[in-house]
C-alpha cells in the first residue's frame, strides 16, 4: 500500500485540482482522505483486472469519493490507526504550475484518463529515478547517473553522446555503455515498482506492455 | 565498325565530296578527276590518323583538335604544291579533318580492353 | 523527488523500450527510426567491429495473441526474404534471433544515407533522377527474378547513400510468389526460437501462398495510397504479381519526374509521360510485363532512342535525331555553308 500511495498520490492530487477545481487545502485533505478511504473500505479488494486497468479504477474511485465528500461535506480527520505517509503537497502544487485554476486548462473528459495516466507515469518514473540515483551512489557510479541525468532526464535533443564524452572527458563508448547500463537498471527498477502495485501477473503484464510496449519474459 | 575503319571510310567519302566541289571552279574543271583522287587520299589519311588517335585517346575536344590539325596540315601541303588557292584548300580541308576527328570520337566501336 | 518534464517522461519511456542485448555480440548505440512493425536501432557488432542496424519487434499494446503471433511471423518473414536477396541494391541481412528479453530481432547492414523523398530536391537534372530510377529497377527486378514482390515501393522506402548508391528498404510487406515457395530457406540451426515461432504461426500445410493469405488475406489492404496498384488497393492479394510492383515503380517515376529539369525546362517530355502512363495502367495486362521492360524504355530514352511506350510523329523523330547527332549535323552544315560561300570567294 505504501508503494501504491507513493506511485499514485501526486496523480490523485493533480487530478482533483484540475478535474474538481478544488482549492489547495481542500485538495490536500481530499487526497489524504482518499487513500485512507482506500484502506478503510478495502477498495482494492473490489478491483477486477478483467474489467479495467488499476489506474482507471482508482480514478473512478477518486471521482466517487470526491462526489460523496461534497454531499456529506465532511472534513473531519480520518485514519487514526493508519500510518501516515508524508506527502509533499507543495511540490505537487508547483508541478501543476498554477496558483489559480484556469477553467480552460481543465482537460476534456476524453483526456482525463490520459492526464491521470501521464501523472501516474511521471510519479512512477520519478520514484524509479530516485532509486537509481541511490543505487548509483552506493555503487560509486556517480558519473553513470550524471550521464543519465544529462541525456535522458534533461530532455534536450541537442545533447549527443559526443557532447557528453567531451564534457566528461571520457570515450564515446564509455558514454554508450554507461547509458545502456543506467537504462537497463531504470527499466528493471520501474518494472519492479510496477509489479509491487499490481494485483496479479496478468495485470502487471498488461501495465508493462502499456508503459514500455513490451513484456519482459 | 571500329574507329579506324570509320575514320578511313568517312575521310575518304568526305575527301571525295570535297574534291568534287572543285567542279564549281571552271579553271580547274579539267583536272577534276585528279583533284577528286587527291582529295580522297587526303581525307583517307586524315581519317586513318583520326581513327588511330580515337583508339588511344577518348576525348571529343582533343579528337576534334587532332582532326583539325591533321586536316590543316595535309591541306597546307596540297596548297603549297599547288602554289596557290590556299584559302580555298585550307578551310575545307581543315573542316573535313575536324568532322572526321569528331566522328571517330563520338561513333565507332571502341577497342575491347585486353586482359592483363 | 526531482520533477520530470513531459519530454523526460517520453525519453524514459523510449529508453525503457530499448532491447536487452545481453548475450548477443551487439552493443546498442542509438535508436534510429520506428518502422511499421518495430524499432530500428544502430548497434556495434563487437565481433566484426562494424556498425549494423537492428530491427526489433515491438509487441502491440494489447492482449491480442493472434496479432502478436502475426507480427512475429511478419518480422521473421521479412528477415528471410532479405536473406535470400543478395543484391547491391537490397540491404543484406546478417543475423536473426530472439533477444534475452524475448523480443525477436534481425540484424542488417547499417545504411547511411537519406530517403529518396528527402534528397530528391538536391537532384535536379532529369537524367540523374532517371539513373537513380534505373538502379531501383535493378534491385526490384532482381527480387522479382527470385520470386519476391516488394508490395510497398515508394520514395520513403528507398535510401540514397553518400556515393549515390541506392538501396530498396522495408520489405515487411514482401510476398514470395508460389512458384518459389519450395526454395524458401529454413531457419538457421542456432535460432531455434525462430523455428518454433514459425511453426506456431497459423498456417495450412504446404504452400507459402496459403500462409501468405493468412498473413495478408484477400480483402486486407496493405500498402501506401498513391503507390499501390488498383488490385492491391482492392485487397485482391491473390492477383498480385510483378505488375503490381511495376505500377508502384511507375508512381515512383512520376514522383521523380516532378520538378526535374531537362534542357532548362521542367516540362515533362512526352515519352516519359507515356512510360509513366504505361507502367501505371489501370489493368495489369496493359502495363509492362517485367521490370526489365520498364527499365529498358527508360534507358532508351536516356540514350536518345525511341521508347516502346510512345509512338513518335515525323517531326518528333527528326527532332530526336537532331538532338542525338547535333554536333555532327552542325559540323556538316558548317562545311556546306563554307563551301557555298567559297563559290563567291574571289580567286586570285
Amino acid at each position: 500500500m505504501d508503494r501504491l500511495c507513493q506511485a499514485y498520490w501526486k496523480a490523485v492530487y493533480k487530478y482533483i485540482r484540475l478535474r474538481w477545481n478544488r482549492p489547495i487545502d481542500d485538495t490536500q485533505d481530499l487526497t489524504q482522505g482518499f487513500f485512507v478511504e482506500l484502506i478503510e473500505r478495502s477498495l482494492l479488494a473490489k478491483y477486477d483486472p478483467a474489467k479495467s486497468r488499476l489506474r482507471t479504477y482508482l480514478r473512478v474511485c477518486v471521482d466517487s469519493f470526491v462526489m460523496n465528500e461534497e454531499k456529506a461535506a465532511k472534513r473531519h480527520k480520518r485514519g487514526g490507526n493508519i500510518q501516515h505517509v508524508a506527502l509533499d503537497f507543495t511540490s505537487a502544487e508547483q508541478e501543476l504550475g498554477t496558483a489559480a485554476i484556469d477553467p480552460a486548462a481543465i482537460p476534456c473528459p476524453e483526456s482525463l484518463e490520459r492526464f491521470f495516466e501521464k501523472e501516474w507515469l511521471r510519479s512512477l518514473f520519478g520514484l524509479a529515478v530516485e532509486e537509481l540515483r541511490d543505487r548509483c551512489e552506493q555503487e560509486q557510479r556517480g558519473t553513470t547517473f550524471r550521464l543519465f541525468e544529462a541525456y535522458d532526464l534533461a530532455g534536450d535533443d541537442s545533447v549527443s553522446y559526443q557532447h557528453l564524452a567531451q564534457d566528461f572527458g571520457i570515450p564515446v563508448t564509455d558514454v554508450t555503455n554507461a547509458l545502456s547500463w543506467a537504462r537497463r537498471e531504470f527499466r528493471r527498477i520501474s518494472l519492479g515498482r510496477l509489479r509491487e502495485i499490481c494485483g496479479s501477473e496478468a495485470e502487471f503484464q498488461r501495465e508493462a506492455r502499456a508503459v514500455f510496449g513490451w513484456v519482459p519474459k | 565498325m571500329n574507329k579506324v575503319l570509320l575514320g578511313v571510310l568517312l575521310g575518304a567519302v568526305l575527301g571525295a565530296v570535297d574534291g568534287a566541289t572543285a567542279w564549281f571552279t571552271p579553271e580547274v574543271r579539267a583536272m577534276l578527276v585528279g583533284i577528286i583522287f587527291g582529295s580522297t587520299i587526303k581525307g583517307l589519311i586524315a581519317g586513318l590518323a583520326a581513327g588511330i588517335f580515337a583508339r588511344k585517346v577518348n576525348s571529343v575536344p582533343l579528337g576534334i583538335l587532332f582532326g583539325l590539325a591533321v586536316g590543316f596540315a595535309l591541306a597546307f601541303l596540297v596548297a603549297y604544291l599547288q602554289h596557290g588557292h590556299y584559302f580555298a584548300i585550307l578551310l575545307p580541308g581543315s573542316i573535313v579533318g575536324l568532322i572526321v576527328g569528331y566522328a571517330t570520337q563520338r561513333y565507332g566501336a571502341a577497342p575491347a580492353t585486353a586482359g592483363r | 523527488m526531482k520533477f520530470l518534464s513531459d519530454k523526460a517522461v517520453e525519453r524514459l519511456r523510449a529508453a525503457g523500450d530499448e532491447p536487452d542485448l545481453t548475450g548477443t555480440r551487439y552493443r546498442l548505440l542509438e535508436r534510429v527510426a520506428r518502422g511499421g512493425m518495430g524499432v530500428v536501432y544502430a548497434a556495434q557488432d563487437e565481433k566484426l567491429e562494424r556498425r549494423i542496424a537492428l530491427k526489433v519487434l515491438d509487441e502491440p499494446r494489447d492482449d491480442d495473441v493472434l496479432a502478436n503471433r502475426e507480427r512475429e511471423s511478419r518480422l521473421l518473414r521479412e528477415s528471410r526474404v532479405l536473406a535470400r536477396l543478395e543484391h547491391p541494391g537490397i540491404v543484406p541481412v546478417h543475423d536473426a534471433g530472439t533477444l534475452s528479453d524475448g523480443r525477436i530481432f534481425y540484424a542488417m547492414k547499417f545504411v547511411q544515407g537519406q530517403r529518396l523523398d528527402e534528397i530528391i530536391e538536391t537532384v535536379k537534372p532529369a537524367p540523374d533522377r532517371l539513373r537513380l530510377f534505373l538502379r531501383i529497377c535493378d534491385a526490384v527486378g532482381f527480387a522479382h527474378a527470385r520470386g519476391v514482390l516488394h508490395r510497398d515501393l515508394k520514395p520513403a522506402n528507398v535510401m540514397v547513400g553518400p556515393f549515390g548508391e541506392v538501396l530498396v528498404m522495408d520489405w515487411g510487406l514482401a510476398k514470395i510468389l508460389p512458384d518459389n515457395a519450395e526454395s524458401e530457406p529454413r531457419a538457421a540451426p542456432g535460432s531455434q526460437s525462430l523455428a518454433n515461432n514459425a511453426s506456431d504461426a497459423p498456417q495450412d500445410a504446404g504452400s507459402t501462398q496459403t500462409r501468405d493469405s493468412t498473413l495478408t488475406g484477400d480483402g486486407s489492404v496493405m500498402g501506401t495510397p498513391g503507390y499501390m496498384s488498383p488490385e492491391q488497393a482492392r485487397g485482391e492479394v491473390r492477383l498480385l504479381d510483378a505488375r503490381s510492383d511495376i505500377f508502384s515503380l511507375g508512381a515512383l517515376l512520376h514522383f521523380l519526374l516532378e520538378g526535374a529539369e531537362a534542357n532548362g525546362s521542367t516540362q515533362r517530355p512526352r515519352p516519359l509521360t507515356a512510360i509513366c502512363a504505361k507502367a501505371m495502367a489501370e489493368r495489369p495486362d496493359n502495363r509492362y510485363k517485367a521490370v526489365s521492360e520498364l527499365a529498358a524504355d527508360v534507358s532508351r530514352y536516356l540514350d536518345g532512342q525511341p521508347v516502346s511506350a510512345y509512338r513518335e510523329n515525323m517531326f518528333e523523330r527528326a527532332g530526336r535525331f537532331y538532338r542525338r547527332h547535333q554536333v555532327a549535323i552542325l559540323l556538316i552544315a558548317t562545311y556546306l555553308i563554307m563551301r557555298a560561300l567559297l563559290l563567291f570567294y574571289p580567286r586570285s
